[in-house]
């Protein structure tokens, strides 16, 4: 590793915790700069600031940090998943969606929020159904070895009937049910525990780590699928390798945040537009971009307004014209 | 390393393909010739396991293909196709670089020895300084080199080609069947190539399999199998043999 490279590997890990860092200064509740930095040292060092104000500890441990914690581990998970996925369906639009992943999620957690009341928790049943599609996926598509438009194919249908079962739960639901539904199919951190971030984190860091361990393989299975056979690679079982470790990621990180679009697509193409198409560059950097964006987005979301606007509606209003700008900018063909 | 066939049988909707017995010798170059749709592309897939073989076996040194795992058979069996199909703008050296993932773990990532195998294949087929620049940046006839390229950095014994001369001006063609008999010669590999040139397949190729409608009609060495009777019948239209300076000549 030269020099250089070493210092934007260092600067890709450091800034989503930098961003973190930084973002906890903001929300509803105004914690003037001098207490937020005593508050931070006498939480890391209790005995040296015994008198901390337990109003601005309980809002920073317990509210601000196990949401940007999430925040981090999401929008890492999210474009992690987008740029594998993308390597391996050898298309630049496919991202989550794709495999029914959102619209699995979001009609177990319809289901839980109508039918189950309190009693049994919606990110449980999102993170259920959303394996559910894939698996159905899988099954309808998976016996065809050949090619992967049946896979993309099964996904657009699989995710349009979870779409169909969601409009019928929503259709009987109570408006008080209905309310809580929209507020996490939009895509929303406000209401992030630590239990979150322990059922969640662990999911989205085992995904996300095979990922990374499969960087160099995307290469090699975004070829085409008999190229791929050639240099020796057993193609549906790494495909389907690939596709767990994706969908758990992705998954997890619906079934606590609602669908949060566009991260699965805009941190990827920024990477590449960066570095080009090597996976080896494009996956970490993917995590950290990705990361970044969400942490933003959510800043934003709680910025803007007095009140909290839902951060998946942020992803896309920010996302969407970056990219349209970075597109009309770019004039060499970064795929 | 010899490659033996016996009994191939290779259905697919109203094309069957069917070859009794036939085999390729260890530092040899042989042309796959016939019309359109006669099966030589699923021939040579076969060949290399890129289809399954769903009756009669291939033999690698006497031992059948599918006993292979994916990436001992990777190792010993490179497949050159006309065009990569990755919509993923790699540079070259990324590209050749994925012919080490014969000799990798599914989870591993090249070493700087598997990057040293990559830029002596670039070296050889003299694609050296295009190492940086994107492959969609480079000509066809680069980009075909850059197959072989990577080809090469899989370190087998058998090539398989796929028409390697397609969408090649004269020159070109010229110097990438230089480079393939080159390969036959000096690093004693077992070459074969489909080939729609009949002139090239006689000039190079050290033997010639004749295809039709799923079958071989002759294949041998391109001297003795060679006759007015057999272009016929492969090709459905007259074709005359003349020498001219001591070379096979054909006049369509």
């Amino acid at each position: 590793m030269t020099k250089r490279t070493g210092f934007w590997t260092l600067l890709a890990v450091l800034l989503p915790f930098l961003i973190l860092v930084l973002s906890l200064a903001i929300g509803s509740y105004r914690i003037p700069p001098k207490e937020l930095v005593h508050t931070v040292a006498g939480l890391i060092s209790p005995s040296r600031h015994p008198d901390l104000a337990p109003a601005f500890k309980d809002i920073l441990l317990h509210i601000r940090l196990p949401r940007l914690l999430l925040a981090l581990m999401i929008g890492a998970s999210l474009s992690l998943s987008g740029a594998s996925l993308q390597a391996l369906f050898k298309n630049p639009l496919v991202n989550e969606y794709i495999l029914g992943i959102s619209s699995g999620a979001g009609f177990g957690a319809a289901l839980s929020l109508v039918l189950a009341g309190r009693g049994f928790p919606p990110q449980v049943a999102a993170f259920g159904f959303a394996l559910l599609a894939v698996a159905a996926v899988l099954a309808i598509a998976g016996r065809s070895e050949s090619s992967v438009v049946p896979i993309l194919l099964t996904g657009v249908v699989v995710a349009a009937f979870f779409q169909a079962l969601l409009a019928l739960v929503v259709y009987f639901a109570s408006p008080y049910a209905l309310q809580t539904l929209f507020f996490w199919l939009m895509g929303n951190l406000a209401l992030a525990t630590w239990r979150d971030v322990v059922l969640a984190g662990p999911v989205m860091l085992a995904g996300s780590a095979c990922l990374f361990l499969l960087r160099w393989r995307l290469n090699v299975l975004s070829m085409s699928e008999t190229e791929a056979r050639s240099l020796g690679v057993h193609v549906r079982r790494e495909k389907i390798l690939v596709i767990l470790a994706a969908t758990l990621a992705s998954a997890a990180a619906t079934s606590v945040a609602g669908i949060i679009g566009w991260v699965g697509l805009i941190g990827p193409h920024l990477v590449r537009m960066a570095v080009g198409a090597d996976n080896r560059k494009v996956i970490p950097l993917a995590a950290s971009c990705g990361a970044c964006f969400l942490l933003l987005a959510d800043d934003a979301a709680r910025m803007i307004m007095s009140f909290e606007i839902p951060v998946g509606i942020f992803t896309s209003i920010l996302g969407i014209p970056v990219f349209v700008y970075l597109l009309a900018k770019t004039k060499k063909v970064w795929l | 390393m010899s490659i033996r066939v016996r009994r191939l049988a290779f259905d697919y909707k109203d094309f069957g393909l069917r070859v009794a017995a036939i085999g390729f010798e260890t530092s040899r170059l042989t042309a796959v010739v016939g019309p359109n749709g006669a099966g030589k592309t699923t021939f040579l897939k076969c060949l290399g396991s890129l289809l399954p073989i769903p009756a009669g076996a291939v033999l690698i040194d006497d031992r059948d293909l599918v006993r292979f795992k994916s990436r001992e058979r990777a190792r010993r069996i490179a497949f050159v196709p006309q065009e990569h199909g990755s919509i993923f703008n790699y540079a070259v050296l990324d590209f050749v670089l994925l012919g080490r993932a014969a000799h990798l773990g599914v989870l591993a990532t090249p070493s700087a020895e598997d990057e040293r195998a990559a830029r002596t294949a670039l070296d050889y087929v003299g694609l050296r300084a295009f190492a940086a620049r994107p492959i969609s940046q480079l000509s066809s006839g680069e980009r075909r080199l850059a197959l072989i390229a990577r080809s090469l950095a899989q370190e087998t014994d058998i090539l398989l080609m796929d028409e390697p001369t397609t969408f090649l001006d004269m020159r070109h063609e010229v110097e990438i069947l230089d480079l393939i008999h080159k390969l036959s010669r000096e690093a004693g590999k077992t070459i074969v190539c489909t080939l729609h040139s009949l002139d090239l397949a006689l000039k190079y190729a050290d033997a010639m399999v004749f295809m039709k409608d799923g079958a071989v009609l002759a294949a041998g060495p391109p001297g003795t199998v060679l006759s007015e009777a057999l272009l016929e019948t492969v090709y459905g239209i007259p074709i005359r043999i003349r020498t001219v300076d001591g070379r096979i000549v054909l006049l369509r």
